[in-house]
């Protein structure tokens, strides 16, 4: 049995450190890892609690992320509780794993700290790896303060085991700037966590040798379409458990998390839709903004995958314009998060005026002024009732102005 | 009450376990706290530097820049670097590492910027050798910041000092009280 | 192909994660399992078996992809039990010919033939071994 831990009501964690706790007190059965920077934390600090006798487990070092996920399959269809932690060019390795996991329904949970793409290399926060794993199956949390770090990682368990999921759970924090970043972290004490928790429930588990299951089976297109059918079927299903996960956790801690989180949306009449730890920055460019007469309010799907996209829609339906920000450098269109929120208001028949930008990229800073430039940008659309600011433009973006789709051009 | 704090520091000098300790601090204060730090791909020497935001509100602002009410220099020659300057107001506090007086190192030409500021000087280095026993000044410095800011008393500081310190051996913990007291008792 | 059209399930039908079962609940081999997945119609030749040229190395047993040989435990004259070969399953021998290839006896004890070639016939027919002139 594992030693208790003892944790203060208010502990001055950075995202690193509140994510490796959730590990701990979620008794994670293996953790297979190759650290990188900026998760290596997370893991280095599962493998003291391991050697310090707080968690029940195995830590398996391996030669590369690739074999890292691999492991995690294995150990999460022998029927463990698995979790590792990723970031950046790491999760890129794992990329063809993620797509094993999913498909072999492994409720993996993997606490991934973003971090940018290489080439050049850079080790500070984007999103280019999040939306890399976009659309391998699995679910994406995103965490934008080191307190919902440790939140969302315990809910991702509690979530990707539920038997109507059964699929595979990445919490994503922004490298550094959650990551590295000390704030205010009030835990639950280990045996509250682990309640919530739950014991791990297998499923088809392949050491139950009385009842031997092949997993990794070859299904050519007589089969495929079915199984991937319904692999999306539960992942379009999985908001109902979100939800009740959520739910559960603000009965035991008071702290309420949505589908799609909102701030000052009640009246807006421009929004600033943005994922991680910049959702929170803006939402005091919002504020300020508000101070100067515009109407602002600022969204942050808590999923990205499922994509809440009725929500998304509900909570935009009265806005006139719409700036979605997108921490990736989308190569070659819009933005992925602006092309999800367009699609998503396109498809309940709304027509507020929608633009994307770029902002963040390697870590680049992005201030309360910043944002604030949006809501002045889409005070403008707003006005004019049609778009006349450019469809794509980059933030705090050094040399002269770059934007793409101006108006008039 | 906001109060912004930069360290300046080379990496191994313990600015962000210094910068973690004194959220810890303010946090046992009922504050709001955040701790970061900004550093490249760089090894150990480099220059660095490491932020502290507190406030009674919640802190959202994700954004790196700060305008520092305190300006924290842990490495003695970073003192000369006039980018310690950087984003400060009329009001901010200097608190560096030296082991020369306050008059003698303003009469340093390389020194010049720091002409007219609030400045406080503290040999943290020569401290930590003597009291800790290796080059560690993070913990003098943070000790002579408490003393300059009166943002908490000294005895509930060094209370708090014990608690984060506590997973060390007991003689770096006595070194360390050692150390600290000294400094808040040295700074000018 | 592969699947028979009358076992095709739909997407909502099957176990999540093409995870296939060995048994059923009642504790049979289920029908995903390769032991009721018969194959004997993919054969185009057929490998036959001869005992009394057999020495029970086991070498078709290990390289046999589809676990074919069937064997028989029996206590040696050293009084040390033993494996040996006694046949071929052949519900489940895809005529692949592997065995034969890694048969190592001079003479081969496992050859192919025609799949109508009747099993008696095949083993009277088998090739002598040609006595060299002193």
């Amino acid at each position: 049995m594992a030693e208790k831990y003892e944790l203060k009501t208010k502990e001055v964690w950075d995202g690193n450190t509140a994510a490796s706790h959730a590990l701990r007190q979620a008794q994670v059965d293996v953790v297979a890892a190759y650290p990188i920077t900026p998760s290596t934390p997370i893991v280095q600090n599962y493998s003291s609690y391991l050697a310090d006798g707080y968690v029940d487990g195995e830590f398996v070092m391996v030669e590369s992320e690739h074999s890292a996920m691999s492991a995690c399959v294995g150990a999460s269809a022998a029927g463990g509780r698995v979790a590792t932690a990723t970031s950046s060019q790491g999760y890129a390795l794992m990329v063809e794993v993620l797509y094993q996991a999913s498909g072999m329904r492994l409720p993996i949970v993997m606490t991934v700290v973003n971090r940018a793409l290489a080439s050049p290399l850079n080790i500070h926060g984007d999103h280019g790896d999040l939306y890399l794993g976009r659309d391998a199956g699995w679910i994406h949390l995103i965490a934008n303060n080191p307190q919902e770090a440790y939140d969302m990682t315990l809910c991702a368990f509690k979530i990707a085991e539920d038997e109507d999921v059964r699929l595979p759970v990445t919490t994503n924090q922004d490298g550094f700037l959650v990551s590295h970043t000390a704030q205010i972290v009030e835990p639950l004490d280990d045996e509250t966590a682990y309640k919530f928790v739950g014991d791990y429930k297998q499923k088809n588990p392949m050491l139950d040798f009385d009842h031997p299951v092949t997993y990794g089976a070859q299904t050519e297109e007589e089969w495929h379409f079915e199984h991937k059918a319904r692999q999306h079927k539960a992942l379009m299903d999985s908001p109902k458990v979100i939800e009740k996960v959520f739910a559960e956790f603000k009965e035991l801690t008071g702290r309420e998390y949505k589908l799609v989180e909102s701030h000052n949306m009640e009246d807006a009449e421009v929004a600033i839709v943005a994922m991680g730890s910049n959702y929170e920055t803006a939402k005091i460019a919002a504020d300020e903004a508000r101070k100067a007469g515009i109407k602002a309010g600022v969204v942050c799907p808590r999923s990205f995958r499922p994509f809440p996209i009725k929500e998304m829609a509900e909570t935009l339906k009265n806005v006139k314009a719409i700036a979605a920000l997108d921490r990736n450098c989308p190569m070659g269109t819009i933005g992925a998060l602006h092309n999800e929120v367009a699609g998503a208001i396109n498809a309940f028949g709304q027509n507020a005026i929608i633009t994307g930008y770029i902002y963040g990229l390697g870590g680049r800073d992005t201030t309360v002024a910043h944002n604030l430039e949006v809501f002045k940008d889409l005070a403008m659309n707003a006005e004019a009732g049609k778009r006349v600011t450019p469809l794509q433009k980059f933030i705090n973006l050094r040399g002269p102005e770059l934007s793409f789709f101006k108006v008039g051009e | 009450m906001q109060l912004y704090v930069r360290w300046h520091s080379r990496a191994g000098q313990g600015a962000v376990t210094g910068a973690k300790a004194l959220a810890e601090v303010m946090s046992q204060q009922g504050k709001y706290v955040q701790a970061y730090s900004v550093y490249g791909a760089e090894k150990r020497g480099a220059p660095m530097m490491a932020f502290d935001k507190i406030s009674d509100e919640p802190i959202n602002d994700h954004s790196k820049g700060i305008n520092p009410d305190y300006i924290l220099v842990i490495d003695p020659s970073l003192v000369f670097n006039p980018e310690i300057l950087n984003d400060t107001h009329e009001n901010t506090k200097f608190i560096v590492t030296t082991h020369m007086s306050k008059e003698e190192l303003l009469a340093m030409p390389q020194a010049a910027h720091l002409k007219g500021k609030n400045l406080f000087v503290v040999d943290a280095i020569k401290i930590s050798q003597e009291d800790i026993g290796r080059a560690m000044p993070n913990t003098p410095i943070l000790a002579a910041f408490i003393k300059i800011s009166e943002v908490v008393s000294p005895e509930s500081f060094l209370d708090t000092m014990k608690v984060i310190l506590s997973k060390f051996p007991q003689k770096i913990i006595d070194g360390n009280i050692k150390a600290m007291t000294r400094a808040m008792e040295e700074v000018k | 192909m592969a699947t028979p059209t009358e076992r095709l399930e739909n997407w909502d039908e099957f176990e999540i994660g093409a995870v296939l079962k060995s048994f059923d609940e009642n504790g049979n081999y289920s029908r995903d399992h390769s032991k009721t997945y018969k194959v004997a119609d993919w054969r185009v030749e057929k490998p036959v078996f001869n005992r009394d040229i057999c020495i029970d190395c086991d070498m078709c047993w290990v390289a046999c992809p589809d676990s074919c040989f069937i064997v028989e435990e029996v206590v040696n004259k050293r009084g040390k039990k033993q494996a040996n070969i006694v046949g071929i399953d052949y519900d489940h021998c895809k005529g692949c010919a592997v065995c034969v290839e890694v048969c190592p006896t001079p003479i081969k004890s496992l050859l192919m033939f025609p799949e109508f070639e009747d099993n008696n016939n095949a083993l009277a027919n088998w090739p002598k071994k040609e006595k060299k002139d002193k």
